[in-house]
């Protein structure tokens, strides 16, 4: 097996998994926001998104395993919160819906929208295309949430947060040399960004998107700024 | 160019999406309520999503 196909068979594996989560997450927050804010579309976008979560999970198994990296997906999967204790329900559900769909799922988009302006494979070209379509909703879903409680709630608390979001989506590797057998081009074939390439749209979608989006409705993007330089230098 | 794209489709798209019904309201009973014991929180300072 080549580098880069071994690279991406745990790469669609590791997707497949994220997914499945993304699912529980969903289903969870829409019942919660439900309660707080009836009139709000975003709890019936998170049911459709973790409907759409459970398929995208489906096509990165099937994926990892025509790479050679069959999925075992755990069926009885619990998913905690990953909120603060000190936060009270609905600064919980806006904690968490923040890092889920303004931080991770607006970093998916940049990465799919990267790769597919790529030559990805196919069958490969096929599956990112049909999960991208979704994910947009699902990063707006985040946004719109954001935006109706920066209207009546207060959400400035979010900031001296948001690095413990980072810290728990950025991946260890990412500010370290390539491995030293990576096969750039091999790899955006089979729909994953070499690491260099990783790097530049994981912080330019940071600094671009996601901390101008969040200083727009009142969360101050300083303390995640100074954690991600400080990250950097690590 | 790729994430002006993506700050008006996602963020400036999702404020409009959330304006779009009636505005959020800060239910009373709700503020200041702890999250259900099967919410599953465990975290003391938080954490992050996992994703692509």
């Amino acid at each position: 097996m080549t580098s880069a196909r071994r690279a991406a068979a745990e790469a669609w594996a590791f997707r497949a998994r994220v997914e499945q989560e993304a699912a529980l997450r969903f289903d969870r927050l829409a019942a919660v926001l439900a309660g707080f804010d009836p009139d709000s579309p975003v709890p019936a976008m998170m049911r459709r998104a973790a409907d759409d979560e459970r398929r995208h999970t489906e096509l990165c198994a099937r994926l990892a395993e025509s790479l050679g990296n069959p999925v075992a997906l755990e069926r009885e999967l619990d998913l905690a919160s990953i909120a603060p204790r000190s936060l009270d329900a609905r600064k919980a559900a806006l904690y968490e819906t923040v890092a889920a769909c303004c931080i991770t799922e607006t970093e998916s988009m940049a990465t799919l929208t990267t790769l597919l302006a790529g030559e990805p494979d196919p069958e490969v070209r096929e599956v990112l295309h049909a999960i991208s379509r979704d994910e947009v909703v699902h990063s707006r879903m985040g946004w719109a949430h954001l935006s109706r409680e920066s209207s009546t709630a207060e959400v400035a608390f979010l900031g001296p947060l948001v690095p413990g979001m980072l810290a728990g989506t950025i991946d260890e590797g990412l500010f370290r040399p390539p491995p030293a057998d990576e096969d750039p081009e091999g790899l955006m074939r089979l729909g994953v960004l070499p690491l260099a390439k990783k790097r530049e749209v994981f912080l330019g979608t940071l600094e671009q998107v996601v901390f101008p989006g969040l200083e727009k409705f009142g969360v101050d993007p300083a303390p995640a700024r100074q954690w991600l330089a400080a990250a950097a230098r690590r | 160019m790729l994430f002006k794209k993506l700050f008006q489709v996602l963020v400036l798209g999702g404020a409009v999406v959330g304006a779009s019904a009636g505005c959020s309201q800060a239910s009373a009973q709700q503020q200041g309520k702890k999250p259900p014991a099967d919410a599953g929180t465990s975290s003391s300072s938080g954490g992050g999503v996992k994703g692509w």
